[in-house]
């Protein structure tokens, strides 16, 4: 028996479960059952019901930690302190959290507290003999290194988002309820106000198709127009960040090495010539579609298709398109 | 009362230049690429730079990396950082996180900080897990994605707008404190040329594994608890369509592409 | 003899610093400009401000009076930096160090003390005016006269082709002060910092380029012109030799600016060559593009290197400081036309049209082959030192 595969979950601001926290559970079920083990979960949530019976729906256990330091204060340590006890009294194989905000905070003080390695940002990880192997884009995507722990160590992994479809177990695992017993050691980071800002209707990494804009859209005007063709498409709107330090859009849509890095399954790049910057964010895109002016512009070199031509010509063009085709 | 602040820089393989690879240790090439200071460091470091104008005080730098980190920390003194700590050891060559952290402690031990700022992660790995791990080692406050870091040097407490998926949680806590800080600090300043003239005059001590007490048997390469097993270049995406010709054929050819692919 | 070791034949660390910064500065600022800056014609405003902001137009000047007191290679790497994106830009750099050195050469502590500072910083715009309608390269046939009265001189005429003349707040002005016949032509000449506006002076037309468009060049007219005597750059006649003794140093600046613009223009004709593709290949793989862009390679790094040379040369006060600054603007400036004609033609059709920044570059380039002195010119100098004066 090759020990258990924990997952260290997060949860919404409503209390569901965190979309990363489906992928790295579905993970952690997959190499639980590739090494013969269990996958198990911890849910730290001031009330951790809901996001815990939905975890049970991935994983063969879950440990939901009521801790009402949870609420107000800064999150990620708190969590991090009750499933290293968890941990502890446990026999972990691989402990999986995610490689967002949250999940580096929780993967960074769980490594301290548990004196523990750390591989981050996986984008794949199987198990091979006994451990698990783990694959890495590193240096903006140009490389894929493979790494393990050492022998006869085990260590933390974090879960790049969108690398994993969530899949829900044949049959759903049991909660348990653990009141949290010790004092928390680590100093409390209290929340004194939350600011609500409108955001974008639906987050980028979680996009289905983005349709994004560079320095060729020209202004926040252009902008509307890429914002026409993602409606009909049922997608985001993204951008590169000359578009963003412009001030055309906001920073929550920039993809690439300063912004966000995203897989969805159509990526439609208009005005954009895919420098390296940007490419880091969206090369692993399913289908990359270009419309540039500049037909030797760096995207022909990655992208599915290249439309040479007028960005708002093919744009309003492919409105057309679109509307006759629905 | 004047800040002091220690602002984290690690030098990387520059991502403009391209020709980052691994040796056969499985170990950066460092003769491939040239370094550059890791770019989300700069904004943490202008974010720095600001608050000291702001309330006065000095900005300390903290690397560790081989002894040419010497020559990208002279930037980050070019912008305005007051000195420069460099850990630098071969003995701490090839080390994991847990050595990284484990040298960033001792070394932030013999320093005397308010804040200590980190940048979000490093465009080599992309981890961004070391300031946790350090606030975790150190029992400091921890505050991450900060978008403004706003300090109370006489309350002695710091504010921060975190980025939340709903907008900013603002969180406060009292410095000495660590904070993780994102692009939204706003851009890092190029260093002026009277900069770059005074860079040279400007202190940088360097300290060993010695200096920092760190056991030599737990650090470096061979104490490290991670390794890379291979390495590959990312699979060639297939050819590249190109149209040209009538805005009309080009959005033909997308809506063709797209209806193949079921994407619409 | 370790002490007789030459200095580093390699750039400082500082040096190297200084010109990584303004690379990126003129990557990320000033290249995304530089076509609207062509097209429009207009005087970069924001530019000047960045560069100001940054200290770059402090470079020429000494520390005592708020400059950086870089010496003139780190000058030059300065200019080659900005030349490589922009030459427009690159020029506000040169010439806020050319209009200086009379003023530095010549001008009293007072005169350094009132005008340096605000060179430094960029609040003020400096232009050096000795050309004329009829004294282009025999500059010393200047007909514009300066007329002592009282306390001041008063100066009529008209300068022409003054760069920056327009945008200017200061001048430096070369008049005749003395038409005896019997006066040598190059003892007749007095150097003026003229502060405009003034009554007299007026800007009466700006020329239309070939290239260089945003840098506004100016036909400038002194009508009764009264500037104080406290602002006569130098002794009555030192004129002409504080000219040549500005283009010593200045040279080197126009060299370093060709070099620029010839290494931005094989920088694109390189990337085009790794990206285009024709007959089935990239173009980089064929032997007569990379034949072209070996020789281009040759030409920068060659009008580099002595350029460099004439930098170091020149700041240690070589006696032939003129022979090192004609070399150098005379190869620089060639190659830069050449490399830049090449690369317009590794490009092709694209290369022609303002789809691409090469055509800019060739257009700029020419005027490295005339301005502070034409290439004839330059040949003049350096025959000159080679055979010694006629006289």
């Amino acid at each position: 028996m090759a020990g258990t595969i924990w997952v260290v979950a997060e949860t919404n601001a409503d209390g569901s479960l965190a979309k990363s926290s489906t992928e790295v559970a579905t993970l952690a079920r997959s190499l639980a059952d590739a090494a013969g083990g269990q996958a198990a979960g911890i849910v730290v949530a001031s009330d951790p019901s809901a996001a815990a019976e939905e975890l049970a729906g991935y994983v063969a256990r879950v440990v939901a930690v009521a801790e009402p330091a949870a609420e107000g204060n800064a999150w990620a340590q708190v969590a991090a302190q009750r499933a290293a006890a968890i941990l502890t009294s446990e026999s972990p194989a691989v402990v999986l959290t995610g490689a967002g905000p949250d999940g580096r905070d929780v993967a960074g003080t769980l490594a301290a507290l548990l004196d523990r390695p750390v591989l981050v940002n996986a984008t794949a990880v199987a198990w091979e003999g006994s451990g698990p192997s783990v694959q890495m884009s590193v240096f903006g995507g140009k490389l894929i290194t493979t790494s393990a722990f050492a022998d006869g160590e085990w260590g933390i992994i974090t879960l790049r988002p969108n690398v994993v479809t969530a899949e829900k177990a044949a049959l759903a695992g049991a909660v348990e309820n653990l009141a949290p017993e010790t004092e928390l050691s680590l100093p409390l980071v209290k929340i004194v106000e939350r600011i609500d800002e409108a955001a974008a209707a639906l987050p980028i990494e979680e996009a289905r198709v983005i349709v994004a804009g560079g320095r060729g859209v020209g202004g926040e005007e252009g902008f509307a127009l890429v914002q026409q063709i993602a409606d009909a498409l049922g997608g985001a709107v993204g951008a590169t960040r000359a578009a963003v330090d412009s001030g055309w859009i906001p920073y929550a849509q920039q993809i690439g090495q300063t912004g966000k890095i995203v897989k969805p399954q159509l990526y439609l790049a208009l005005g954009i010539s895919g420098a390296i910057q940007h490419k880091v964010g969206m090369q692993t895109a399913g289908t990359i579609i270009g419309v540039n002016r500049d037909p030797d512009a760096p995207i022909a070199e990655f992208a599915d298709l290249v439309v040479v031509g007028d960005l708002f010509e093919v744009g309003r063009a492919l409105l057309a398109e679109l509307a006759a085709r629905s | 009362m004047p800040l002091r602040i220690v602002v984290l820089t690690k030098p990387v393989p520059d991502p403009a230049a391209a020709a980052e690879r691994l040796g056969p240790d499985g170990r950066l090439d460092r003769t491939a690429s040239p370094s550059v200071i890791n770019g989300n460091d700069e904004y943490v470091l202008e974010a720095a730079l600001k608050l000291v104008e702001a309330h006065e005080g000095e900005v300390t730098l903290l690397s560790m990396a081989p002894p040419n980190g010497l020559d990208t920390m002279r930037k980050g003194l070019a912008m305005g950082a007051h000195r420069g700590v460099l850990i630098t050891d071969p003995a701490l060559a090839g080390s994991d996180y847990g050595s990284t952290i484990a040298a960033l402690v001792a070394a932030l031990g013999q320093l005397e900080f308010d804040l200590v700022l980190a940048g979000f992660d490093t465009s080599d790995g992309v981890g961004g897990v070391i300031g946790a791990a350090v606030a975790t080692k150190l029992g400091l406050p921890y505050l991450s994605s900060a978008a403004k870091i706003e300090p109370d040097p006489g309350a002695g407490t710091v504010r921060v707008r975190r980025i939340s998926p709903a907008g900013f949680d603002v969180l406060e806590a009292p410095m000495p404190a660590l904070i993780v800080g994102t692009q939204l600090l706003g851009e890092p300043r190029y260093p002026s040329l009277k900069g770059i003239m005074a860079a040279r005059s400007k202190e940088v001590a360097t300290k060993s594994a010695a200096d920092l007490a760190l056991d030599a048997g737990s650090i470096g390469g061979d104490a490290a608890r991670t390794k890379v097993t291979g390495q590959e270049k990312p699979p060639a995406r297939g050819a590249t369509e190109v149209v040209r010709g009538t805005p009309e054929e080009g959005a033909k050819a997308i809506a063709d592409l797209l209806a193949s692919r079921r994407l619409i | 003899m370790a002490d007789a070791a030459p200095s580093t034949y390699r750039l400082t660390e500082e040096q190297l610093l200084l010109r990584d910064t303004l690379r990126q500065l003129a990557d990320e600022r000033i290249a995304p400009r530089a076509a609207e800056i062509d097209r429009s014609g207009e005087f970069p405003e924001d530019i000047r401000q960045l560069l100001a902001s940054q200290d770059v137009l402090a470079l020429p000047f000494p520390e005592e009076y708020g400059g950086v007191g870089a010496d003139l290679l780190t000058q030059c790497l300065a200019i080659e930096q900005i030349a490589r994106a922009c030459t427009t830009s690159s020029l506000i750099l040169s010439v806020q160090g050319l209009g200086s050195l009379p003023i530095l050469l010549g001008g009293t502590e007072e005169q350094k003390a009132r005008f340096i500072p605000d060179l430094a910083s960029g609040k003020k715009l400096i232009a050096f005016a000795l050309t004329e309608p009829e004294a282009g390269s025999d500059a010393a046939a200047a007909r514009t006269r300066a007329v002592r009265d009282g306390d001041d001189y008063v100066l009529d005429g008209g300068k022409r082709f003054i760069t920056n003349g327009s945008v200017a707040d200061v001048i430096s002005v070369f008049a005749v002060t003395d038409s005896n016949a019997d006066t040598p032509r190059h003892r007749r000449l007095s150097c003026f910092a003229v502060e405009v506006p003034t009554p007299g002076f007026s800007v009466d037309r700006l020329e239309h380029k070939l290239g260089i468009r945003g840098s506004p060049t100016a036909e400038l007219s002194f009508d009764k012109v009264r500037v104080p005597a406290a602002n006569r750059i130098g002794e009555e006649g030192e004129g002409w030799k504080l000219a040549m003794g500005t283009f010593d140093r200045s040279r080197p600046g126009i060299a370093a600016q060709a070099v620029g613009i010839a290494q931005g223009a094989l920088e694109v004709a390189i990337d085009y060559a790794r990206t285009r593709k024709q007959f089935g290949q990239r173009i980089g793989e064929l032997q007569m593009i990379q034949a072209l862009l070996a020789d281009m390679d040759a030409k920068v790094e060659s009008a580099r290197q002595l350029t460099y040379k004439a930098a170091v040369e020149i700041d240690a006060g070589a006696r032939d400081a003129a022979r090192w600054a004609s070399l150098a603007k005379l190869v620089a400036g060639d190659n830069a036309m050449a490399v830049t004609t090449d690369a317009v033609q590794v490009l092709g059709g694209y290369g022609y049209t303002d789809d691409y920044p090469v055509e800019r570059m060739m257009r700029d380039a020419k005027i490295t082959q005339l301005y502070e002195g034409t290439q004839q010119i330059q040949r003049l100098v350096i025959a000159r030192s080679l055979l010694g004066k006629p006289d």
